[in-house]
């Protein structure tokens, strides 16, 4: 008995079991006898979302679909990003930015903003490495220090908070004015005992090897001869348990007496799950190329078969045979599908006109009439742009001015048009033109296939299947061709590996959509269940890839080189931060009022939300938060500069928004703001590991933050017209 | 003008909250005057007036963010005093403001528990049991007789009848026994406000008291059991149903002798 029945029940017994039944019919024709009778049943107009459009509609789904894209680009354009090691180094200069975007996006949802947020990071750090070198003369103990850097750094928090309240002013303004003050004073007190604007020499004082010891440990790369074994096993309990989640919250359990009689598919299905994971242990220990071939096919095909089989004896099968047309009756199926097999195609071509090792820019590369020839293009485009979009209003009323105006308007599209183009084919080689075109024509290409699948699914026809079947295949040949045509051993078999099992699956899920009944109605429990199981397999995930990275394999050579990998602690602390920043918001009463605060003050206020405290408790909580990381940026390097901090209140909120978070509050979500200070770490990173140009980072930054933003929009809005 | 107080005094019904001449004065502006009214567990009081009635005055001290300059306010027949909207909620008195009390981008449960979230924990971690409040908010909205099919859905998306819906579920839900509705129709649309003013009577059938404050006489009449009339801050009557029809309600609310002495004119001006 759940505790919804237990309420119902209890409801009955205080109120008597007829009036829950007749309390419709009475308010229906007796009472409001001059307006039509109002039949309440379940609102048709809203659809029952599945699995993916539930996960769509989450505030972090943008950022963590750009964050993978970003990751993509950057892992095809420079060999150093994504190894093991540079990850590690890169999470670790991400980890104060993670930290605090947590915090300051807990503090956007709630409504209001902090701008000291970056200076109070630099702020506390200095404090602390100045009064253990110069309390008292000889310096205070380092705890005392951090102790006191903590209050104070409340006290702020508590003062900015209070004033917000008290005055209604716009937190903007009010923690604009905390920034400056604590700018200045941080700069005159350093100055004046340090004759610098930089804090160093505090290695050696008292107490803060513990500190650095807490805040910033090293973890060099253990050996640990099981790695590899542990690291199949975990992965394919992802697999596993996420295959087995999504299941449940698609398709329709069957009764257990069906279940019985399906022995068969049960047997079937187990024998192709142990053919599987032996050929997944057979595949890490052999090297010849045909063991890898029959292996590589022995366990595509007990996927298919164990993930088939168990399903198909789990959930109930369509009966009625599909219907409609098959791929070539519906005229605008088979207008997606062509562009969608056309995008596919040209992204198997790309490599044959665009050389791998060309780093030329593209407009040096080409030959000189082409150039002139895609100038004159692009300007002729722009133009041609301009006067059809004005063409309508010059017809509708003709004055003698307008030819003018039509003409200016005309020759500026044009010239912005060339200058974009031109300025893209400056600055982008035809190595990254090259990546660029294969990642995008290949995503696109089987975006489009998927969404036809989707489209005739929802039809009922019977093309559902045969779409299904060609994305498989585009996925495969576009694997095979990324391993032909590369010679870096990441696309070879990192990236050749991935996109075949990704192929196998959607073999899989293809049969599964078109051989079950999909399930139109929410169960608490099938979906209760289903989650769950997509949350053991993330962290099933996790751990594989923790197993992967931080631990050395029996070779003693960590993943991309011996001892690269070092692991700091202030990964954990943002791994930590952001785990109870999500838990916080989404599980309990302060995540509702700080939801409730951001989204209607006075509504949460009348409903007996203590507003006020809230907004407090979240000032005080960056503030603090902002010491925690002050110290670790201070212990991490022993030394801390007065401009530490300075103006990174801005990239906390640009990551905030990156992932998702309403600058009008009420609305996002912690995790997203974890993967939106990702984001923009990576863009960093990889613009130097790719060797561009570093200024160029901040420009990066720039569209980063534009699209995701309209990524996200975009997103949200499609998910809520779905449903 | 009627002006006496009709209601006659019945000992069967059980008057869950009563006002005795109350008068509210800011300063030398007189808010209200003398207002007499009462609600019975079970039955529906409309509270009916213009723009500048003293309508929105009268919510205030019901609700307890004003008290009253003279006259008493009763629950269960003793005399209270409230010296905040906290202090009414706790003795059961819920108050549906026009604007709802709610965050549109949250969704319907946390928007049901704001501010009451259920909890359950574990050691010294406590957290919201999302659960419960989720079957919870669905169960008391189909005893509403709305069936919300995705709890998760935000309260942004549903029409206003719905969220009005759920303002009155969630007084309910928490114990309330008497339910003040703040103009719940004045948005909506025709089909909308039937459907509100059927979940203002479902309310009523759970054996609430409930006061419907509106300007519409069309909208009070089908639910009402007694209607209070307010014009500048003075009482035009307080009826029960059976004395009173609605053309006679329609005609004292908007102005009665008045409105005619406008027609009049009107019609000499054409």
């Amino acid at each position: 008995m759940s505790m919804g029945e237990v309420a119902g029940g209890l409801f009955q017994q205080i109120w008597g079991n007829q009036m829950t039944d007749t309390i419709v019919e009475s308010g229906n024709d007796e009472v409001v006898h001059d307006a039509k009778p109002v039949i309440v049943t379940a609102d048709e107009r809203i659809a029952f979302r599945g699995p993916i459009q539930r996960v769509l509609v989450s505030p972090e789904i943008g950022a963590i679909i750009g964050a993978v894209l970003v990751w993509a680009f950057f892992w095809g354009n420079g060999a150093k990003f994504g190894t093991p090691g540079t990850t590690l180094i890169m999470l670790d200069s991400a980890a104060p930015l993670g930290i605090m975007a947590v915090v300051v996006a807990l503090l956007m949802i709630g409504g209001e903003f902090d701008l000291s947020a970056g200076m109070m990071t630099g702020a506390t750090g200095i404090m602390v490495g100045l009064m253990v070198k110069y309390f008292h003369g000889s310096g205070s103990p380092m705890w005392v220090a951090v102790g006191a850097a903590f209050v104070l750094a409340g006290a702020i928090g508590y003062f900015n908070g209070t004033l917000v309240n008290r005055t209604g002013l716009p937190s903007f303004i009010v923690t604009l004015a905390t920034f400056f003050v604590l700018k200045g004073v941080v700069l005159v007190i350093a100055k004046r005992l340090e004759q610098k604007v930089q804090v160093a020499d505090v290695k050696d004082k008292s107490g803060f090897a513990g500190f650095a010891d807490f805040f910033a440990h090293e973890f060099k790369p253990e050996r640990f001869t099981g790695r590899d074994v542990a690291f199949v096993v975990l992965a394919i309990g992802a697999f596993a348990f996420g295959a087995a989640g999504l299941c449940e919250q698609s398709f329709v359990r069957r009764t257990s007496n069906a279940m019985k009689s399906a022995g068969a598919r049960i047997a079937a299905g187990a024998i192709g799950v142990v053919a599987a994971v032996i050929a997944f242990v057979m595949l890490q220990r052999t090297d010849s190329v045909a063991a890898n071939v029959l292996w590589g096919v022995v366990a595509a095909v007990g996927v298919v078969v164990g993930i088939v089989g168990l399903a198909s004896a789990r959930y109930v099968g369509r009966d009625t045979p599909r219907g409609g047309t098959s791929l070539f009756g519906d005229k605008d199926l088979r207008s997606t599908v062509a562009a969608g097999v056309a995008a596919v195609a040209i992204a198997c071509l790309a490599p044959l006109v665009l050389d791998r090792d060309e780093r030329r820019p593209i407009l040096t590369w080409f030959p000189n009439w082409l150039r002139l020839g895609v100038g004159i293009i692009a300007a002729v485009t722009g133009v041609a742009i301009a006067l059809r979009h004005l063409w309508p209003r010059l017809r509708e009323r003709f004055q003698w001015y307008k030819p003018i105006q039509v003409i200016c308007f005309a020759g500026i599209v044009g010239l912005l048009l060339l200058g974009g183009v031109l300025s893209f084919l400056q600055l982008t080689t035809v190595q990254a033109l090259r990546a660029v075109v294969m990642m995008v024509m290949g995503g696109t290409g089987i975006g489009l296939l998927m969404l036809a699948r989707g489209r005739a699914a929802k039809a009922g026809s019977r093309a559902q299947l045969q779409i299904g079947l060609l994305a498989v295949v585009a996925v495969a040949v576009l694997a095979f061709i990324i391993r032909a045509d590369s010679n870096a051993s990441r696309f070879r078999s990192g990236l050749f590996t991935t996109m075949l099992l990704v192929a196998t699956l959607l073999l899989a899920n293809t049969i599964l959509e078109s051989i079950l009944v999909k399930r139109r109605e929410a169960s608490a429990k099938a979906d209760r269940l289903g989650r769950r199981l997509v949350v053991v397999a993330f962290l099933c995930g996790m751990a594989a890839l923790i197993v992967r990275v931080v631990f050395a394999n029996v070779n003693g050579t960590a993943e991309g080189g011996a001892g690269t990998s070092i692991a700091r602690m202030s990964i954990f602390w943002w791994l930590l931060a952001t785990v109870i920043g999500a838990f916080v918001l989404t599980k309990t009463k302060w995540g509702n009022w700080i939801f409730a605060v951001g989204g209607n003050k006075e509504a949460a206020r009348a409903i007996g939300v203590p507003a006020n405290r809230v907004k407090v408790a979240l000032f005080v909580t960056v503030s603090l938060v902002g010491c925690f990381v002050g110290v670790m940026v201070l212990t991490r390097f022993g030394s801390v500069q007065a401009s530490q901090g300075d103006g990174l209140e801005f990239f906390y909120i640009i990551a905030a928004v990156v992932g998702g978070n309403l600058l009008t509050g009420g609305y996002g979500s912690v995790v997203g703001a974890s993967v939106g200070a990702l984001i923009l770490t990576m863009s960093d990173s990889g613009i130097a590991a790719a060797g561009w140009n570093q200024d160029g980072k901040f420009a990066v930054k720039g569209v980063v933050l534009i699209v995701a933003v309209l990524v996200n929009n975009l997103v949200r809005k499609k998910a809520q017209e779905a449903r | 003008m009627v002006s006496e107080n009709k209601h006659a005094p019945d000992v069967n019904d059980h008057k869950l909250l009563e006002l005795l001449d109350i008068s509210k004065f800011f300063g030398n502006v007189t808010a209200l005057e003398d207002i007499t009214t009462s609600v019975e567990a079970g039955k529906v009081t409309c509270v009916l007036g213009d723009n500048g009635a003293g309508k929105s005055t009268f919510i205030k001290i019901l609700s307890g963010v004003h008290k009253p300059s003279t006259g008493q306010y009763l629950i269960d027949g003793q005399p209270v005093e409230f010296d905040s909207p906290r202090d009414a909620r706790d003795r059961g008195i819920a108050t549906v403001f026009q604007d709802l009390a709610m965050a549109p981008l949250l969704s319907v449960w946390r928007n049901f528990f704001m501010g009451s979230e259920p909890k359950r924990s574990f050691g010294p971690i406590s957290w919201m049991d999302s659960e419960f409040a989720k079957t919870t908010a669905k169960a008391e909205m189909k005893k509403m007789g709305i069936d919300v099919r995705d709890i998760d859905q935000p309260v942004g998306t549903m029409s206003g009848g719905e969220r009005q819906s759920v303002a009155i579920a969630r007084a309910v839900y928490f114990g309330a026994r008497v339910l003040i509705l703040d103009e719940p129709t004045a948005a909506l649309g025709v089909r909308q406000s039937g459907v509100v003013l059927k979940y203002i009577r479902a309310a009523a059938e759970r054996g609430l008291g409930v006061i419907f404050i509106t300007h519409n006489p069309s909208h009070a009449y089908p639910v009402g059991d007694r209607f209070l009339l307010l014009n500048r801050g003075k009482s035009l009557g307080d009826f029960a149903k059976s004395e009173i029809e609605i053309t006679e309600l329609t005609r004292l609310m908007s102005g009665g002798a008045e409105l005619e002495a406008l027609q009049h004119e009107l019609s000499r001006g054409r």
